[in-house]
């Protein structure tokens, strides 16, 4: 009998109970936690196959039933939903869940304009904040100290993925300030903030890279250099490739944040996630990215994504995740990384570790973060007309 | 969230699609929230006499979009500068908070559709990886 049959019979939620115990899951055997996921997300694969005919019709073309995921071992026959779907119009064949079940539309806006939207329903949210505070506690221990938020507060964009994410921050923290506000970024008011809480507060920095690095450009400027507290974070989620194309060197950032926040690097942590998925793949000190252990990550042969690759070898990145309800969280992304061999981190933890390397050649570049660069620059550059700069 | 008006044109989607022989197309977006609507229209005489759209963004836009492209056909454009926002509001249904921009973007397609001038879309410019990766 497995997990997941064992705990139903006792009347708990498999997948909660899995969310519940990342901490005690990220110091099992890999080949334990790969079994207990394995069952969760073939359950999750069942739950979808029964209930949306979208996606049961799609399992038919590729000769996949129920009877044929029953653990870890089948993980990759189970049909994956290539990311641009999210962004089609006809989107609602997508849904698992009705619409009227629908609490929550997140979207990520990339450079062409046209949004990804996914719909999570109640029992998708619980699972989705569950799983990003518990990943949040694992990776940074967060109850106290102040964050300088360098993204809009959530009323300005309460749908955008990134800004949702990096928000729940804000209840971890004894207070946190927003400095984008009106799509607009002033790095003094932000050297100001963190002035004031020098002394009273350890400070936090969270935003992505590239208000980050914006804010070091204007201390380098004008050679101000903040001593941020030994156990101060700098958390980046978004990309690392700026709308001009140009990409934001990641030693070099490591190395600024020492020299002008005061930060080490082993505390300056980057996160991996997508709007679509439940999951963030947070660095440890080591600066890995950890897959989330209900989580399955899959590389794909970019010239025949039906075929795996190897650990270690470039790929597609697929995701299973087993939290999503209202729609299957099979996703075939557009990112290409790969997974680290050894599946022993040398900060203690076990699990699949990801790196992120870039999109897929010949797609748009596009996320919450160089959407959001684009508008600043752009309305950064309406007021400098205005003003007759 | 969704009122039945709204769950209904979202999973039910009226009129989507392309029109090949379009006599004008319009367009809407919000380049924040990414709310988009590329609507293909033929006219006879004064008349719209087929419609099809295509909708980008949150469920609302999207059933808007089918809402309004119901409402039009077989309406002449002098009919369509008639409507006013309570008529919107109407069609729509009681629509949280957060849905309300949907009404503009109604009453937006409803401005274009009672005066086109756009014949195609403009094609937007957009960042697309290199070949780095492989």
């Amino acid at each position: 009998m497995n997990l997941s049959t064992q705990l139903k019979e006792l009347g708990l939620s498999p997948l909660n109970t899995l969310v519940g115990s990342a901490h005690n899951l990220y110091k099992m055997p890999f080949d334990t936690v790969n079994e207990y996921k394995g069952s969760i997300i073939a359950d999750n694969f069942h739950y979808h196959y029964e209930n949306n005919e979208f996606y049961r019709d799609l399992c038919k073309k590729k000769d996949v039933r129920p009877e044929d995921v029953k653990g870890f071992d089948d993980l990759t026959k189970i049909p994956l939903i290539p990311v641009q779907t999210f962004k089609q119009c006809d989107s609602h064949l997508l849904m698992t869940s009705k619409l009227n079940e629908v609490e929550f539309e997140m979207r990520s806006t990339g450079t062409s304009g046209i949004p990804s939207v996914s719909r999570r329903d109640r029992l998708t949210m619980d699972s989705a904040f569950d799983s990003v505070v518990t990943t949040y506690r694992e990776f940074f221990k967060l109850s106290r100290g102040m964050g300088l938020f360098l993204f809009p507060p959530t009323e300005e964009m309460p749908e955008m993925g990134m800004v949702k994410a990096l928000n729940v921050f804000a209840g971890l923290l004894d207070g946190s300030v927003n400095l984008v506000k009106k799509i607009t970024f002033n790095p003094e008011k932000a050297v100001e903030v963190l002035q004031s809480w020098d002394g009273k507060h350890t400070r936090h920095i969270v935003g992505p890279p590239f208000l980050v690095y914006r804010l070091i450009k204007y201390c380098m400027d004008r050679n101000i250099k903040l001593n941020l507290e030994k156990n101060s974070f700098i958390i980046t989620l978004g990309g690392w490739k700026r709308f001009t194309g140009e990409e934001i060197p990641r030693a070099e950032f490591n190395e600024l944040c020492h020299e002008y926040l005061g930060v080490q690097s082993y505390n300056v942590r980057d996160m991996y996630g997508l709007v679509e998925a439940n999951m963030l793949a947070v660095e440890c000190h080591k600066q890995e990215k950890h897959i989330p252990p209900w989580v399955h990550v899959s590389m794909r042969n970019p010239h025949n994504v039906l075929e795996e690759v190897e650990y270690g070898e470039r790929g597609v990145i697929a995701i299973y995740d087993p939290t999503s309800i209202s729609y299957p969280g099979f996703i075939l992304t557009e990112d290409v990384g790969y997974l680290r061999k050894d599946t022993s981190c040398e900060c203690g933890r076990n699990g699949q570790t990801l790196v992120y390397i870039s999109r897929m050649p010949g797609v748009e570049v596009g996320c919450c973060a160089i959407n959001l660069e684009k508008f600043i620059e752009e309305k950064e550059k309406g007021m400098a007309i205005k003003g007759g700069i | 969230m969704f009122n039945d008006i709204i769950c209904d044109h979202f999973m039910n989607p009226r009129n989507i699609g392309e029109l090949t022989d379009a006599d004008y197309v319009i367009e809407i977006s919000n380049p924040i929230c990414g709310d988009t609507v590329h609507m293909y229209l033929k006219l006879n005489q004064e008349v719209i006499s087929d419609v099809a759209y295509r909708a980008y963004g949150c469920s609302t836009s999207i059933a808007t979009a089918s809402i309004v492209s119901e409402k039009i056909v077989g309406m002449s454009k002098t009919e369509i500068s008639s409507i006013t926002r309570s008529n919107v509001v109407e069609w729509l249904g009681e629509l949280e908070p957060s849905q309300l921009h949907c009404v503009d973007i109604a009453l937006n397609i409803l401005n274009q559709c009672a005066n086109p001038t756009k014949k195609k879309f403009e094609q937007k410019e957009f960042l697309i990886e290199g070949e780095g990766a492989f």
